[in-house]
């Protein structure tokens, strides 16, 4: 059910479909019935935190909770990725968030089967897109916008101009190209054990704020504690991609 | 919602203005304005009068808030003709920093603008839907905004709906703020031409073609084309009028003080 049509044969159709119009029409007032297959969906924002700072239970414990709210919206049947990096300690080496989760492209939890069809879909994220490996693409950017980082309800996540709390900032512990930090400064309270101490590094799902539009390394916190989190205007949100 | 969300934000820039608009720009005690996005277009489609009436429509629009004392440039690229080197959007816009109309900083120099390294480029400039204001500290309105689907790219309706979508800006630039190569068409005959693809040819292609009319364009909210490029992101479908405002453009451009 969940695999009609191989991303393959759609990828190019989709990319190659210039205009932003197609993309825009029956785009945002759809009825939520008429949402998803969500087996369609594989990437998405949390909709809620795990609600303990920067403490996460590790990269298993983020896992964990991007399978469980996917699985609450009937998109359980994938493995869910969160989109975090971890910092080399002795014995153990650095994860590049980058590697964590598949090769994409992928698709927001809005699209829909008859978009998927009649080719109306929302262009998906690319990989080296949204890290912009080379430096045009780097200068041209993704698709991974406001409009397209959803939640996996579907719904957008508060950013700079919307109704407060924001709730725009996503943690990543990542660099600008998705990996690791190499330095001896914490970038991911302690690899997601804290809840105090530390910093994380953040990016802005509305790609607004602290003079640049990073979706994934645009500044670090000032603590891990839950409250630490919000005085930059998040709460603990981050992405989760499937690697199927 | 976000209309609501859109309107309200002009409302309440507007409400701010009276107090700063008729003055010095930028927001009190602020940085005056040296960056703004056009509020109306010249309206005749890719047809701007040249770099020079492009030129113009800036200084006039500036002239209006009373920001008429700088040296305004439209960050416009033409394309090499026979004894008529290119001219690069980049380098008539002097060296930065250039401040929006709320006294915010777009981008520090040339390289922060245009992402001249790979780190620079990841990163991105600050040119948002929030910071890419008109001179009179208007949000562009851009998708989701405001669409009637029937109407969406009808320039009588959008002509006399402020609010609905708009945000495909003219720079006939390629992503480091220099013009194409020649050939192919990207800035609508050097911002002459208001015509559109004979019949039977490539409609709606978005891109340069043989013998087609066309301007590249970009996004001051970073929310189109599937890339986000605030400065080329894709082409249009034709030069008039009505072409442009097919894909959501209705012939705006980015004005940047060189003083």
């Amino acid at each position: 059910m969940n695999k009609i049509i191989p991303w393959i044969l759609i990828g190019p159709l989709v990319a190659f479909t210039a205009s932003d119009t197609a993309f825009a029409q029956g785009g945002d007032n759809m009825p939520t019935s008429e949402r998803i297959p969500s087996s369609l969906m594989t990437f998405f924002v949390t909709s809620e935190p795990i609600g303990d700072g920067g403490n996460l239970g590790g990269l298993a414990g983020a896992d964990a909770h991007c399978e469980a709210l996917a699985a609450a919206v009937g998109a359980g049947d994938k493995t869910w990725r969160a989109y975090l990096s971890t910092q080399a300690r002795p014995g153990q080496p650095a994860v590049n968030a980058r590697d964590r989760i598949g090769a994409g492209p992928w698709q927001h939890s809005k699209a829909r089967l008859q978009d998927y069809l009649g080719r109306r879909l929302y262009r998906p994220i690319i990989q080296s897109q949204i890290h912009g490996d080379t430096l045009e693409e780097a200068q041209r950017g993704s698709n991974l916008t406001r409009e397209f980082a959803l939640t996996e309800h579907g719904e957008l996540v508060n950013g700079i101009g919307d109704p407060l709390p924001t709730r725009h900032d996503i943690l990543t512990g990542s660099q600008t190209d998705g990996r690791a930090f190499t330095d001896a400064a914490d970038h991911t309270c302690n690899n997601w054990t804290s809840n105090g101490e530390g910093s994380a590094q953040v990016g802005h799902s509305d790609r607004v704020g602290n003079g640049n539009i990073s979706w994934n390394s645009s500044h670090a916190t000032t603590g891990c504690s839950q409250k630490d989190l919000v005085s930059w205007g998040g709460v603990g949100l981050f992405y989760c991609f499937a690697v199927d | 919602m976000k209309q609501f969300f859109v309107l309200t934000a002009v409302l309440a820039l507007s409400g701010l203005a009276p107090s700063v608009a008729l003055a010095q720009h930028g927001m009190p005690g602020g940085t005056p304005m040296t960056f703004f996005v056009t509020s109306e277009p010249i309206g005749d489609g890719g047809n701007l009068g040249g770099l020079a009436g492009a030129d113009a429509h800036c200084q006039s629009l500036a002239a209006t808030v009373g920001a008429g004392n700088r040296t305004w440039r439209a960050y416009l690229s033409t394309q090499a003709r026979p004894g008529q080197p290119a001219v690069n959007a980049r380098d008539r816009i002097g060296t930065g920093p250039w401040y929006n109309f709320d006294g915010v900083m777009i981008a520090r120099d040339l390289a922060h603008l245009h992402g001249d390294t790979l780190e620079l480029a990841r990163l991105g400039n600050n040119l948002t839907k929030q910071s890419g204001l008109t001179e009179r500290g208007q949000i562009v309105p851009g998708l989701n905004d405001y669409q009637e689907a029937v109407r969406d790219g009808d320039w009588e309706f959008v002509k006399t709906t402020p609010y609905s979508n708009r945000h495909e800006m003219l720079t006939g630039s390629q992503l480091d703020g220099r013009a194409y190569p020649p050939g192919l068409d990207y800035t609508c005959d050097s911002w002459t031409s208001n015509r559109d693809p004979a019949p039977g040819q490539a409609q709606g292609a978005l891109e340069a073609g043989p013998n087609r009319p066309n301007a590249q364009i970009g996004f001051p909210d970073r929310n189109g084309g599937g890339n986000g490029s605030w400065n080329s992101s894709h082409g249009t479908t034709g030069c008039s009028q009505t072409a442009l405002v097919r894909t959501h453009g209705i012939g705006m451009f980015y004005c940047f003080a060189i003083n």
